[in-house]
């Protein structure tokens, strides 16, 4: 998954796609509820996780009593979570100082995804009693679902409170799988059984572990079928797993057969659908999910209505087919798209395949989608996931380069980035831990052109001062469950670095025999013994000295740079250009990888042209682009300020990395078209004037007419002379095109 | 459309027609739109700078009151006749209270109203360009029998500051508004060019957009935001030159070539009227009556270059 750039600090969901899943949909929370104490609804609960038809009339009774309390366990058990909540309100009042009923009001909340609501009910029954273990326990689950990295903490607290309660050993096997570390989730796992032998989750964790790892796991199904032979949620949970490890195929058919044991399970309903929706699978996941919205509860229901509505949107979008790709655009996009993606398509298709040495077995799909929210749903399900793009097997999602603000990030580098993940799920059958797949791509996008990667912003630079970066051995967690709000980008930043280190000093087969290692099922540790001949501990012992030098200059300067950026922005605002000059070049040498808004680069160019030193100005805007800057404006600048030079070449190659960001600018199409002209790339140039077409162009007759002598220049006269009928269509008596009209007619 | 665009380019180049301009740009209340203000009226006083024979008068900052406007729009009804051109261009904030448009200007604001009895003073032709916020309030209070009225918003509850000048002011200096390379820009071309780039840049910002500009010219309408033969809005508007560009200068007319001016008259007229039928015709037919057309214009033209 590409996550946002740098370019925009945005607290990223990004461990969704592969924690959140199933059960961030509407789960039924009641089971993971029954420790909140007891209350009236204890005996229907017992005949629900017996899967004894009695629970539905035991739950009807309760919800005609007169107790408040009663009633809104009754009703939540009927899936009336609305009438449920003015129930449980109500029993809130009748009895203030009763913290378990906010707890369990709270898990009503989390029932229907309102995480918020219900961080405050466990808030303030913890509140009404500070050591009241329950309220620990949902305070951990609402905040594992926020992939906060406190959440351990809260179940930690939990069972210190309450050394029964086994739930929270759960909670913490869960959360220790999903952070790859099988030991620590088998060893929390084990802690529940010992409570409680039918500790069903905790089952369900051991059973999950096992299978991943190429075991039946029948030892931990045998025994959760025979407490509870309905018990689909083993299978939901267990297929949750193989999905956070992209093992989709696996993952969904484990939905499949936790729907067989428990039809009525809506949240693994719609998440089939969803990984179905994945994978191209529309028309089965168009049923799966109508299942839901016809049959399922209100929250099911709105939930899916999302995923429903995008299958239609989908259905409108264009689609261009070549032997290895598959490209969907929505239709209005498509004449501007298709070029620049087919062309970024097939050359990462040939990069990679030679360095990868491999070669896919079927073509890429590419969906490219100019609504974010449509984008999300896709991946998610739901609104919410502050990714750019993001890959299933041999499919990838991305979001448009349109739609974002120009500059916010760099749709080629995202589509490598994807594309890179495409060869190593594949190659690994999906069997790779987090940190290897995102640091490779990170890794890939710098490797094509320096100029693309995320640049090193002051939140790395923080971490690495403050000592944040994780040892390799842990770094998987930094992607799932972060510890504070940048550590997924900045474990972006690391894995991407971590992969720069074994290139250089192992060389490219290392990360080849290392992707043959994960795929054999072998952990980070094994891997790196086998391949680098080092332990996770020396590893770290020689990657981090390197990093330190790597980075030196600009962390140790980071507090200095900072105070010298100041001076530098009061020079500006005084106009005292001679002093911007003066005291510009240091922070620039110091921290070069600044290319964001107020870079001193900026200043500089700022300085120099008002001096009339043009050059000069030139030369701080190459600096700025060649260290990774983006903004599109900027870009424009110096394009418009080469061509004034006459550096025509450079000129276009400041245009051309403004196409790899932002695609829908007229302008710069119509500037780099008539700059390829003139240095005699006709061909490059029907490309650019066909996109200022498509960019929506207001000076038809003039583009068709550029567009037309391209055509010309590349001996395409035919199509030439459909444009030149059009550019006369719009202005009928344009000199220049009825001139070539007559030319053209002649030949 | 063509026969009535050739001869409004015809009128516009003709040697007794004077085109003025008064370009007022109103307070900013913070420095940066100070600038920006000033900065776009400097902008097109620079473009208009090389419009031969042209009156171009503009009011910036301080010098933007009431007693300097009315005395300008005075000075020009004193000197304007019928066949001549008057755009005026007012940039800045503006506000609508329900009843009447304002523009804020230092001291007293000047209204809609007002404006309109200055305007209805002079005999020129008239372009009231309105690019503030709040401006469509204008529309009522300027109507007027072949006047053209643009402004940036659809209502006047339409009150955040707008961008639209920002375009207006960049069609004069981008040659690509003039879309019929007939050398001339209208206003017609104009409103279209700033339109579509404010529509562009509130989809490129992710921005919802605040503002939506109005043309209105047939002098009873409520103004429409895409003026076209469907509403009956942009004919004057379409004839009404506002800048020359490069070197349009009228065809010579020498005896010998007065048949194919003619020719090319009704070649153009006939084009005119098939693009109008395009709608209600299959794609070939129309497509190759109109490449036969064309063909024959620019042979035309050929041999009047000759």
């Amino acid at each position: 998954m590409k996550s946002k750039s740098t370019y925009v600090v945005v607290a990223l969901v990004l461990a969704v796609l592969y924690v959140g899943d199933e059960q961030r949909w509407f789960r039924q929370m009641r089971a993971e509820a029954q420790n909140a104490g007891p209350g009236p609804h204890e005996e229907c609960e017992k005949l629900a996780d017996r899967a004894d038809p009695g629970a539905k009339a035991c739950y009807t009774k309760l919800s005609q009593s007169r107790d408040p309390l009663a009633r809104a366990e009754g009703l939540w058990g009927l899936g009336d979570g609305f009438n449920a909540s003015l129930a449980f309100a109500d029993a809130v009042k009748a009895n203030p100082k009763d913290p378990a009923r906010h707890v369990r009001w709270g898990y009503l909340w989390m029932s229907t995804d309102q995480f918020g609501d219900a961080k405050e009910d466990m808030e303030a029954a913890l509140k009404l009693n500070p050591d009241y273990a329950p309220a620990m326990l949902g305070m951990a689950r609402v905040l594992n679902e926020a992939f906060d990295g406190e959440a351990t903490k809260w179940a930690e607290k939990a069972v210190k409170a309450d050394p029964k309660m086994y739930q929270a050993y759960e909670l913490m096997a869960r959360m220790h799988l999903e952070d790859n570390n099988p030991e620590k989730a088998t060893a929390a796992a084990k802690e529940a059984l010992a409570i409680s032998p039918t500790a069903l989750q905790g089952l369900a964790i051991l059973a999950a572990i096992d299978m991943m790892d190429g075991k039946p796991g029948t030892e931990w199904t045998d025994r959760i079928l025979a407490a509870n032979p309905k018990y689909g949620e083993a299978y939901e949970t267990i297929g949750h797993f193989f999905v956070q490890n992209r093992r989709y195929d696996e993952g969904i058919a484990l939905l499949r057969k936790a729907l067989e044991l428990k039809p009525e399970l809506w949240s693994a309903r719609a998440q089939l659908g969803v990984q179905l929706m994945r994978f191209g699978q529309e028309e089965e996941a168009q049923k799966q999910l109508a299942t839901v919205f016809n049959d399922g509860p209100k929250p099911a229901r709105l939930l899916v209505k999302n995923s429903l509505k995008l299958l239609d949107v989908v259905a409108t979008f264009d689609t261009f087919k070549t032997p290895t790709t598959v490209l969907k655009f929505d239709k209005k996009e498509s004449p501007l798209l298709k070029p620049y993606f087919q062309a970024e398509m097939d050359r990462a298709i040939a990069t990679y395949e030679k360095k990868y040495k491999y070669k896919l077995d079927g073509p890429v799909q590419v969906e490219v989608y100019p609504n974010h929210p449509d984008f999300e749903v896709r991946t998610i399900g739901m609104p919410g996931l502050g990714a750019l793009g993001v890959t299933f097997g041999k499919v990838v999602a991305m979001d448009s380069p349109n739609s974002r603000t120009p500059g916010e990030f760099h749709w080629a580098a995202t589509l490598w980035h994807e594309m890179s993940h495409v060869y190593l799920l594949t190659m690994t059958k999906s069997r790779t831990p987090r940190w290897f797949t995102e640091g490779v791509a990170v890794f890939e996008e710098t490797a094509i052109s320096p100029e693309w990667g995320d640049r090193m912003t002051p939140r790395e630079v923080k971490a690495i001062q403050e000592k944040k970066l994780l040892p390799i051995a842990e770094l998987e967690r930094g992607y799932i469950h972060p510890t504070y709000p940048d550590q997924v980008i900045v474990s972006y930043f690391q894995g991407g670095r971590v992969i720069t280190y074994i290139v250089e000093k192992w060389g490219q087969q290392a990360i080849l025999d290392m992707i043959k290692g994960f795929a054999e099922l072998k952990t980070t540790p094994e891997v790196l013994k086998e391949v680098l001949k080092v332990t996770p501990e020396e590893f770290d012992a020689q990657f981090f000295p390197w990093l330190e030098a790597q980075t030196k200059r600009t962390v140790d300067g980071f507090a200095h740079w900072t105070e010298q950026m100041k001076l530098v922005n009061e020079a500006v605002k005084a106009k005292d250009w001679d002093k911007v000059i003066a005291l510009g070049a240091e922070p620039r040498d110091v921290y070069p990888d600044f290319v964001e808004k107020g870079n001193v680069y900026d200043m500089l160019t700022r300085a120099y042209t008002e001096k009339g030193d043009k050059p000069n100005a030139i030369a701080a805007l190459e600096a700025w682009a060649s260290h990774g800057g983006r903004d599109p404006d900027t870009l424009k600048k110096l394009a418009e300020l080469q061509t004034e030079a006459g550096h025509k070449k450079e000129a276009a190659s400041a245009l051309q990395k403004l196409n790899f960001i932002f695609l829908k600018d007229e302008k710069a199409h119509q500037q780099l078209g008539a700059l390829e002209m003139e240095l005699n790339n006709p061909q490059a140039a029907v490309r650019e004037f066909g996109a200022a077409l498509a960019s929506g162009a207001i000076d038809i007759a003039g583009t068709h007419y550029n567009l037309a002598v391209a055509l010309r220049a590349t001996k395409q006269n035919e199509l030439a002379l459909e444009h030149v009928y059009q550019s006369l269509e719009a202005a009928p008596a344009y000199k220049p095109a009825q001139k070539l009209l007559l030319e053209l007619s002649a030949q | 459309m063509r026969r009535l665009l050739l001869l409004a380019a015809a009128a516009a180049v003709s040697a007794q027609a004077t085109s003025f301009y008064l370009t007022v740009a109103g307070l900013g209340g913070e420095p940066e739109y100070e600038q920006r203000f000033s900065g776009w009226a400097s902008d097109i006083t620079k473009s208009l700078a090389g419009e031969a024979g042209a009156k171009v008068e503009t009011l910036s900052g301080k010098e933007a009151t009431k007693a300097n406007i009315l005395a300008k729009l005075s000075a020009i009804a004193s000197q304007a006749k019928a066949d001549d051109t008057l755009m005026v261009l007012f940039i800045g904030h503006g506000s609508y209270d329900d009843i009447d448009y304002k523009l804020n200007i230092p001291g007293q604001d000047i209204s809609a109203s007002e404006l309109n009895d200055a305007l209805s003073k002079i005999a020129a032709r008239q372009a009231i360009v309105l690019t503030t916020a709040g401006s469509a309030g204008a529309i009522k209070s300027l109507q007027h029998d072949k006047r053209v009225i643009i402004t940036a918003t659809k209502a006047g509850g339409e009150r955040n500051a707008t961008i639209f000048a920002r375009f207006w002011v960049e069609a004069f200096r981008d040659g690509s508004a003039d879309t019929d390379k007939n050398q001339t820009l209208t206003a017609l071309e104009a409103y279209k060019y700033a339109k579509t780039k404010t529509k562009d840049y509130f989809d490129t910002q992710k921005r919802l957009a605040t503002e939506h500009s109005l043309l209105e010219d047939t002098g009873k309408g409520e103004g429409e935001g895409d003026p076209s033969t469907a509403n009956g809005q942009g004919l004057v508007a379409g004839r009404f030159p506002l800048m020359h560009l490069g070197s349009a200068t009228a065809i010579a007319a020498t005896p010998a070539k007065q048949a194919l001016l003619k020719r090319k008259d009704d070649l153009e007229t006939s084009i005119d009227e098939l693009k109008y039928r395009k709608a209600s015709m299959d794609l070939p037919t129309y497509n190759k009556q109109l490449q036969g057309l064309i063909l024959e214009l620019a042979k035309v033209q050929a041999s009047l270059d000759q």
